[in-house]
């Protein structure tokens, strides 16, 4: 066998070496330029918002997820956890409002109370992995069965209704509508628009993705730039010198496990806003997605590697695949091939590539 | 280990964490006698039977897996895939004409050795490619989902030859008071109020299952091959160094994973007379790996049991059918069985520890 050394000179080796790390983005890359061939409509700004949106519930998945993939473990409640408080936030809403407050507080009371019990499935699963030591897979299976039966009897097996327009509203709304000729608007499109001009509206910025987005900036920061950050990567690299070296292991494992179940009740939350209803299988076929894109974004199940902005792009690989091929009136079925195969490459890719190049070092 | 030092009580206590789970079996069970209505009736026993026994199969084969270390998470798809497959070969060929003694043994057989490409796949990923289980097999999972919609559109495959349905849920005997036994078909010229009494003994579907599952525990406690599983499971490298084939053994056990997986698939089709693919598969992986936890398994590898899973599997059955014939909502089930597994674990680890210590 040839190998690349041989074939290569100095600088050629050290492109391919980037190209190996880099090659998802470009990947991403070639899969919105040949969706913008080959579909109609695909490239606008409505549609590439549209893309956003439609990935902002992997996107939050993920980014929790990323956390806990770095530590070495896995968190397969996301997605059931992300039913529960979906339900919670609704139903939380609807009783307010019943109660007769006005739907600004309702909706605010819910969002703050949601956001904060979420942190509770997190809590149960970190102290299980960390102080139990019940390998993350068991401890977040079992969450898995608790919160999947917790929202389906708390809702009765019936989504939830009822909700205040206002709950659309916002989870539909853009933060700036430009109309040609009228100039901006903040949060509302201009009033008492004829038809032609709600055809012109533009409207930028997603309420839903421009909120995820900033949340996940935040512990993007969080996980590269705080102590905490490097912690998370020295548990996943080898917990016991992690130990030896004086990091609290337990008390950041709990931390991340709680991360995870916080970035899950938020698109929870999210969901309720978007869709104005509050589902026990909102989040169910999400899970393996996210797991999916944080790997496919660079990390490794093994622990230690990953990082915030390769779940990004891992997740809008397969959000502008779900949405391509919507796009091009293909039938939805494909899409779960092409993510199994890309999943299985990318790992491929990840272990042969680099080592292959590095080899002639 | 200082085993025959201890005294009684302690030998009880160890014995006890070991065998936890038959002991729970035995308590389910009783107390569903009181909450549940003819809980204890041959009906009851043979649907218990006869629910668990799919989910039994897709558990033996992933104890298969998890003893060595792994995970196999596609094998609730690859069950679908198998049985739109089969059906699918059934209900064509039974519709250009063919009889139904040559299409039904054909879709059988054409399933289960189609099920064990996808166990080839992944054990070559695994063993040879070193893609992590959990990678492999959640990739294998999206092919097989996605495959099986192509195949069914979304629908399940009806219009199979009648006989499918007599095959599956037919019994070795039956037995009519008054009438007595008739053996491998009902009686004849039986009448409409008959039917109600009509008492069915020994399913085949079960026969089947349980002669597969006796063998397979054979294989894995008494032959070398068993053996192997269990070392590779305990240390890889080891393994390795001790001259043991591994990547052969590795790729062996993700094939017969998925042979079960498909074997469930082609029983489901039997049984319920339709080629039936469940979108997210009704999370039948997970349950899967449950029991084969709560049977006694550790995710780390070198645990574990047919005996065991059988155990697990049956637990899941029982709380499954006893929620319902005592009236309880469904979904507390999903509570149950998710702490019964985090107990399961927690008790593994810690309870025969602190006996030692």
């Amino acid at each position: 066998m040839r190998r690349v050394d041989m074939v290569l000179s100095e600088k050629g080796r050290e492109r391919l070496y980037l190209l190996g790390k880099s090659w998802i983005f470009l990947f991403l890359l070639g899969e919105a330029v040949i969706f913008s061939f080959i579909g109609t409509g695909f490239f606008s700004a409505k549609n590439f918002q549209n893309i956003l949106v439609a990935s902002t519930t992997i996107l939050l998945l993920a980014a929790g997820e990323t956390f806990v993939i770095i530590t070495g473990g896995i968190d397969l409640s996301v997605g059931f956890v992300m039913g529960l408080f979906c339900v919670i936030s609704a139903k939380i809403i609807v009783s307010l409002q019943a109660l007769g407050f006005s739907p600004v507080v309702s909706l605010v009371v819910s969002i703050a109370g949601t956001l904060l019990l979420g942190l509770l499935p997190g809590l149960l699963n970190g102290v299980l992995v960390a102080k139990l030591r019940v390998p993350p897979f068991i401890a977040t299976f079992g969450m898995y069965g608790i919160a999947y039966g917790l929202s389906e009897i708390l809702c009765n097996n019936v989504p939830i209704a009822g909700l205040p327009s206002l709950v659309g509203f916002i989870g539909n709304g853009y933060l700036l509508y430009y109309l040609p000729g009228r100039g901006f608007t903040w949060f509302a499109p201009p009033e008492g628009l004829g038809r032609g001009e709600v055809r012109a509206l533009l409207a930028l910025f997603p309420n839903v993705f421009l909120f995820a987005i900033l949340v996940v900036l935040i512990f993007a920061f969080i996980l590269s730039r705080t102590q905490f950050g490097q912690h998370v990567y020295a548990i996943g690299g080898n917990i016991d010198a992690a130990r030896r070296a004086g990091i609290p292991v337990e008390r950041d494992l709990i931390r991340v496990y709680m991360i995870s179940s916080f970035f899950a009740a938020l698109s929870g939350v999210m969901y309720t806003l978007r869709f104005v209803t509050g589902r026990a299988d909102a989040g169910s076929a999400r899970m393996l997605d996210s797991v999916v894109a944080v790997v496919i974004g660079g990390a490794s199940l093994y622990g230690g590697t990953g990082n915030m902005i390769g779940s990004i792009i891992g997740t809008l690989v397969i959000g502008v695949l779900e949405t391509g091929m919507v796009n091009l009136g293909l039938p939805t079925y494909n899409k779960y091939v092409y993510v199994g195969v890309i999943l299985v490459l990318a790992v491929l890719i990840d272990q042969f590539f680099p080592e292959m190049v590095r080899k002639g070092e | 280990m200082a085993y025959s030092h201890f005294g009684y009580g302690q030998r009880f206590a160890v014995q006890l964490g070991r065998n936890w789970v038959a002991l729970f079996l035995v308590i389910l069970v009783v107390l569903f006698s009181f909450t549940g209505r003819g809980f204890f009736s041959p009906k009851t026993l043979n649907n218990i039977l006869l629910t668990s026994s799919p989910a039994l199969l897709l558990a033996a084969g992933e104890t298969f897996v998890i003893i060595t270390g792994g995970i196999d998470l596609s094998v609730g798809f690859v069950r679908g895939l198998i049985s739109v497959i089969s059906a699918i070969i059934m209900r064509d060929l039974y519709a250009r004409g063919y009889s139904p003694s040559f299409c039904i043994p054909l879709g059988i057989v054409v399933g289960l050795a189609l099920g064990l490409l996808p166990g080839l796949i992944n054990g070559v990923l695994v063993a040879r490619f070193r893609v992590p289980p959990f990678i492999a097999t959640l990739g294998m999972y999206g092919v097989a989902n996605g495959f099986a919609l192509r195949f069914s559109k979304g629908f399940p495959i009806t219009f199979l030859p009648p006989e499918v349905g007599q095959i599956g849920n037919g019994f070795f005997a039956y037995f009519l008071p008054g009438r007595g036994l008739s053996f491998f078909a009902r009686h004849a010229d039986i009448v409409e109020g008959e039917m109600r009494n009509l008492i069915g003994i020994v399913p085949y579907a079960i026969v089947v299952v349980a002669v597969l599952l006796l063998i397979f525990a054979f294989i894995l406690s008494r032959t070398q091959f068993g053996q192997h599983v269990y070392a590779i499971g305990g240390n890889i490298d080891a393994a390795r160094r001790a001259g043991i084939p591994v990547e052969r053994d590795l790729i062996r056990v993700y094939m017969i994973s998925s042979f079960f997986a498909a074997l469930s698939g082609v029983m489901s089709t039997l049984i319920f007379s339709i080629g039936t693919h469940t979108q997210f598969s009704a999370s039948l992986e997970l349950f899967a790996i449950a029991a084969v936890v709560i049977g006694g398994a550790s995710l780390m590898g070198g645990k574990g049991s047919i005996g065991g899973t059988t155990l697990g599997v049956l637990v899941l059955a029982l709380l499954e059918i006893g929620f319902l014939m005592s009236g309880i909502l469904p979904f507390y089930r999903y509570i149950a069985v998710g702490t019964i597994l985090i107990f399961a674990v927690v008790i593994d680890q810690t309870f025969p520890e602190i006996i030692y210590e």
